[in-house]
C-alpha cells in the first residue's frame, strides 16, 4: 500500500464547506455591489457608511481567517502539542 | 527633485541623511552576520535559510515583502485619483491570505518532505514535464523582473527627492541596488530576511506614524471627507456595479497572483514548522488595516491638501504630504525621516526578495534542470550569486533608462504571473490534472491575458485581462482533466533525481 503524503494533515480548510461559505458571504458584505452608485451615507469614524461597512467586514475576515487557522487547519504537530 | 506645494522642497540636512546612511549600511552589517552564521554552502541555506524562521521572522519577512514601495506610492496616488473606490485595495491585499489557504497546507508537507527550493521543483515533481516547468519559470522570473523593475525606478525616485536632486535618480538606483545585491549574496535568504525584520519594523512604525500626522493636513478625516464630497462626489460615493465587477476582478488577480509570489512560496518552504507558518498567516490577516488602509487614507486627504496634483505627479503625493509636514515642524521633519526609512524599507525588503527569487530559480530550474545536471551545491551557491549581480546589472539598465506607471506594471505582472494558479491549487487537490492540460491551459491563459492588453482591452466588463485568462486557463484544466480517462499519467514518467516521489505524487488529491 502507497504512502500517503499528506497523512500528517488532519484537517484542512479546503475540505470545509463552512469556510468557504462564511468566506463568501463575508466578501460578498465587503464589496458595495448592495449600494446605489453615489451613495456616500453618514461618516462613520470620518468614512463614509459604505466605506465603514468594507472595512467592518475586512475586520470579519480577518478574525474568521484566525479561526479557520486554528481549527481548520490542523496536523500531527498540533495533535502532539509540539512545533 | 520632488517638491511639495508651492514648490517645498523635500530634501532632507544632514543630520537626517547621516541617519539614513547608517540605516543603508547595517543593512550590509546584517548581511555579513548572516554569512556568519550559515551552516552550509548548499543551495538550501542559501536561498531558505536552512528552513529554520522562526515565526518573528517569518511573519516579518512576509509583511516586508508583500507590502512594497507600491503600497506607500502607487496606493496613496491611487486613493488620490479615485478617492474611496480604492478602499479594493484593502480587499485584494487580504485576499491573499485566502489564496494562500488553497494550497499551503498541503504544499508546506511537500515541501518539507521533499526538500523543495524553488517553486519549479513543486511543479516539476507534480507533473514531470519539462516543457511545463521551463514555462512556468520564464513566466515567473518575467513576473518578478518586471515588479523589482518597478522598486528600483520609485528607489531612484526615492532618493533623488531626499537629496533634492544632488543625487540623480539614476545614481540612487545604482547605489541601492548595489547595497542590496552586497547583503543578498552575502548571505542569501538569512540576510534578506533579517533584514526584513528591521525593514517591516519600521514599514510597520512609517504607516504608523503616517496615520496621526497625515489627517490633520486636511483638517482631519471627517471635515477632507465633507469637503471633498462637496468637490467630488464621485470620490465619496459607492462605486457602480461595473466598478465592482473590478474589485472582484482585484481580488481575484491579488488573491490568486500574489499568493504564488514565488518569493512567497519560497517563505512557505522557509518556516521552522507549519505552526510557525500557522501564527504568521493569521497575523498577516490583520496587515491590510495597517498598511492599506493608511495608504488610503493618505491619499483621500493629499485630495484636499494638494488639489493641484494631476497626471503622473499623483504618485508623488505622498512625498509632497510629507514636504508640507517638514516644513511645520522639528517635529514632523523627523517624524518624515522615518516615514522615508520606511519607504526605503519597503522598496528594498521587496527587491531584495524578488531578486533572491529569480536568482534561486535560473540557477535551479534552469542551469541545474537544463545546462548542469552535475553540478554541485557549492556549485550551484556560486553560480546563483552571480547571477543576482547579473540580473540586477540588466534590471539597473532597463530602469534608468525606462518610465511607466507604478500601477500598471503590478498589474502586467499579475496578468502572466497568474496563469501558474492551476498548477497549485488544482494541481495539489486534483490527481486526475494532467500535465498537457495544465500546460494548454497556461499557454491560453498567457495569449488571451496579453493579447486583450496589447489590443487595448485591459479590462472586459470590469474584469482584468488576466482574469478572463485564468478563466480560460481553468476551463482547459478541467476539460483535459475530464478526457484524460484515467487518475494520472504519473505511473508512466520516467524516473527522476526527486527520490520517492512517484510514491508520493500518485496520492495527491483525492
Amino acid at each position: 500500500m502507497e504512502e500517503d503524503p499528506f497523512e500528517e494533515i488532519v484537517l484542512e480548510p479546503r475540505k470545509k464547506p463552512v469556510v468557504w461559505v462564511v468566506y463568501v458571504l463575508l466578501f460578498a458584505v465587503a464589496v458595495p455591489w448592495y449600494w446605489p452608485t453615489g451613495y456616500s451615507g453618514h461618516a462613520v469614524m470620518g468614512l463614509p457608511l459604505w466605506v465603514a461597512v468594507t472595512v467592518a467586514a475586512v475586520i470579519l475576515l480577518a478574525l474568521w481567517t484566525t479561526f479557520v487557522i486554528t481549527h481548520y487547519w490542523r496536523d500531527s504537530g498540533d495533535e502532539e502539542g509540539g512545533e | 527633485m520632488i517638491t511639495g506645494a508651492g514648490e517645498t522642497p523635500l530634501a532632507f540636512g544632514p543630520g537626517a541623511m547621516a541617519v539614513v546612511t547608517l540605516y543603508l549600511l547595517s543593512m550590509v552589517g546584517i548581511g555579513w552576520l548572516a554569512r556568519k552564521r550559515r551552516q552550509s554552502d548548499n543551495l538550501d541555506d542559501f536561498y531558505l535559510a536552512g528552513r529554520s524562521m522562526g515565526f518573528g521572522v517569518l511573519f516579518l519577512t512576509l509583511y516586508a515583502t508583500q507590502y512594497s514601495g507600491n503600497t506607500l506610492f502607487g496606493y496613496t496616488g491611487t486613493a488620490y485619483r479615485i478617492g474611496f473606490q480604492w478602499t479594493v485595495s484593502i480587499l485584494f491585499m487580504f485576499s491573499i491570505i485566502v489564496g494562500y489557504l488553497l494550497f499551503a497546507p498541503r504544499l508546506v508537507v511537500l515541501s518539507r518532505k521533499l526538500s523543495f527550493i524553488t517553486p519549479g521543483d513543486y511543479i516539476s515533481n507534480r507533473f514531470r514535464s519539462p516543457v511545463l516547468t521551463l514555462l512556468s519559470t520564464i513566466v515567473m522570473i518575467y513576473a518578478l523582473a518586471n515588479y523589482t523593475l518597478a522598486q528600483l525606478k520609485a528607489m531612484g525616485a526615492a532618493v533623488e527627492g531626499l537629496t533634492d536632486g544632488a543625487v540623480s535618480s539614476a545614481h540612487g538606483i545604482v547605489a541601492l541596488a548595489i547595497i542590496m545585491v552586497v547583503y543578498e549574496t552575502l548571505g542569501g535568504m538569512r540576510s534578506v530576511a533579517w533584514t526584513d525584520v528591521i525593514q517591516g519594523v519600521v514599514l510597520l512604525t512609517g504607516f504608523g506614524v503616517l496615520l496621526f500626522i497625515v489627517p490633520p493636513l486636511g483638517g482631519g478625516l471627517s471635515a477632507a471627507v465633507e469637503q471633498i464630497g462637496r468637490i467630488d462626489p464621485t470620490k465619496v460615493g459607492a462605486p457602480s456595479l461595473e466598478v465592482c465587477n473590478t474589485w472582484i476582478s482585484y481580488i481575484l488577480l491579488l488573491g490568486c497572483g500574489a499568493a504564488i509570489y514565488p518569493q512567497a512560496i519560497q517563505r512557505l518552504y522557509a518556516g521552522r514548522s507549519v505552526r510557525v507558518l500557522k501564527r504568521s498567516l493569521m497575523v498577516m490577516a490583520f496587515m491590510p488595516l495597517t498598511t492599506t488602509l493608511i495608504a488610503l487614507v493618505c491619499g483621500v486627504v493629499g485630495i484636499v491638501a494638494l488639489p493641484d496634483l494631476g497626471g503622473a505627479s499623483t504618485d508623488q503625493v505622498l512625498p509632497r504630504l510629507c514636504a508640507l509636514i517638514m516644513s511645520g515642524s522639528t517635529a514632523g521633519y523627523w517624524l518624515v525621516v522615518v516615514v522615508f526609512a520606511a519607504a526605503l524599507a519597503a522598496l528594498m525588503s521587496t527587491a531584495d526578495s524578488a531578486l533572491l527569487s529569480m536568482s534561486s530559480m535560473f540557477t535551479r530550474d534552469i542551469y541545474h534542470a537544463h545546462l548542469r545536471p552535475h553540478s554541485s551545491e557549492a556549485e550551484l551557491t556560486r553560480v546563483g550569486k552571480i547571477s543576482s549581480w547579473i540580473v540586477v546589472a540588466i534590471l539597473v539598465v532597463i530602469a534608468v533608462g525606462t518610465d511607466k506607471s507604478l500601477i500598471r506594471l503590478l498589474e502586467l505582472k499579475f496578468e502572466v504571473l497568474i496563469q501558474i494558479v492551476p498548477c497549485f491549487f488544482l494541481g495539489l487537490y486534483w490527481k486526475r490534472l494532467p500535465a498537457g492540460a495544465v500546460l494548454m491551459g497556461m499557454i491560453a491563459g498567457l495569449v488571451t491575458a496579453l493579447g486583450l492588453t496589447w489590443t487595448g482591452h485591459a479590462r472586459v466588463a470590469g474584469f482584468h485581462a488576466g482574469v478572463v485568462g485564468l478563466a480560460v486557463n481553468f476551463a482547459l484544466c478541467c476539460l483535459g482533466a475530464a478526457s484524460s480517462g484515467r487518475s494520472d499519467s504519473i505511473a508512466e514518467r520516467p524516473p527522476s533525481s526527486g527520490a520517492g516521489w512517484s510514491a508520493l505524487s500518485a496520492q495527491v488529491g483525492e
